[in-house]
């Protein structure tokens, strides 16, 4: 037997959790999750979030360093949400400024990392000093920070 | 071109070893639904989007995907470092160790390597992003799984990360479907 029931259950669930409604043109970007606390989320929409099991987890960075990566982190975070978002809208005004001042201030804060701890991409100006200092450990995967 | 940037895109700081709970994640190492078989199946269907929008999106979403696989990869190195033959053994990788030592390889939990039978693409550009979106979804629930079998925050923050990816890609992927549909995209051929 075909249950109506569950069925409208069932579709009322997929839409309240996962099909939330399309972005407009004029959605309002000031109602997206600042970077950090999109970057918890792993998710800069709040219309779009939906969490499972724990809340949005805060991080503890121990050190200066860590501090400043998780800065970095939130800010490049930031940019890639908004990046695919503006693969499919690229006419939103709105998006596009902010994606460039996220884009803008990450950059700032990355070349200040980069002088303080070492680089984190190939061209940073942290690779002319000697001897070559992109080899260095810790390596991401490496943890302990 | 891909250029590699040295941190990962949420950190990875795992205190306690879990040699169980790494076995577990290899489903998103080297299983069906696994972060490569994101990666691989986006980066390769790009080159069949019939416009700017599409060959953007998975060219992007493709790439994240690379850097989630790298998020999985230093979870099960860190649960697993420095263990010992006992607890090896007695988290049941045994089997594994035999055939790997610590090495990282892709499997699934159980062992079976990676298959590219596991990604797909037809041409179709709607069928290829329906697939996606469904690629998506099970790939959210599999983390409701891993998240399901631990308690520790260190683990349980990026996993809460990761499923929250997978719901945006489902939903940009869902958006550019639609857009195709509403407009009347063509194949350009």
């Amino acid at each position: 037997m075909y249950n109506n029931n569950f069925r409208n259950d069932y579709y009322n669930y997929v839409n309240n959790n996962y099909n939330k409604p399309l972005y407009t043109e004029d959605s309002n970007p000031n109602n997206l999750y600042d970077p950090y606390q999109g970057f918890i989320r792993g998710n800069l929409f709040p219309n779009l979030y939906n969490n499972y099991k724990v809340n949005a987890i805060d991080l503890k960075p121990l050190n200066e360093q860590a501090k400043m990566l998780t800065m970095l982190d939130s800010l490049n975070f930031a940019v890639i949400d908004i990046n695919l978002y503006l693969d499919i809208y690229p006419e939103d005004k709105d998006m596009l400024k902010l994606f460039n001042q996220y884009r803008n201030e990450g950059n700032k804060v990355l070349s200040e990392y980069e002088k303080k701890f070492g680089p984190i991409n190939l061209n940073s100006s942290a690779n002319e000093n000697y001897p070559f200092m992109w080899i260095n450990s810790p390596w991401p995967w490496e943890g302990g920070q | 071109m891909w250029k590699y940037e040295k941190k990962l895109e949420y950190p990875i700081n795992i205190r306690k070893k879990d040699l169980k709970m790494a076995k577990y994640l290899m489903a998103q190492y080297g299983g069906p639904d696994s972060e490569l078989s994101a990666c691989l199946t986006y980066l390769n269907q790009r080159y069949s989007m019939p416009d700017d929008k599409g060959k953007a999106l998975l060219t992007d979403i493709g790439t994240e995907e690379m850097a989630h696989l790298e998020m999985i990869a230093a979870m099960i190195y860190q649960l697993t470092n420095n263990s010992s033959i006992n607890e090896i053994k007695e988290a049941g990788m045994g089997g594994y160790f035999t055939k790997h030592d610590n090495s990282l390889f892709l499997s699934d939990p159980e062992g079976i390597p990676y298959t590219t039978s596991y990604i797909s693409s037809t041409g179709d550009f709607i069928t290829d992003l329906e697939s996606d979106m469904a690629g998506e979804q099970r790939a959210r629930a599999t983390y409701e799984h891993l998240m399901d079998l631990t308690n520790d925050p260190d683990v349980l923050g990026p996993l809460s990360f990761l499923r929250e990816r997978e719901i945006i890609h489902y939903q940009r992927f869902k958006e550019l479907r639609n857009y195709y549909l509403e407009n009347k995209i063509q194949k350009n051929s």
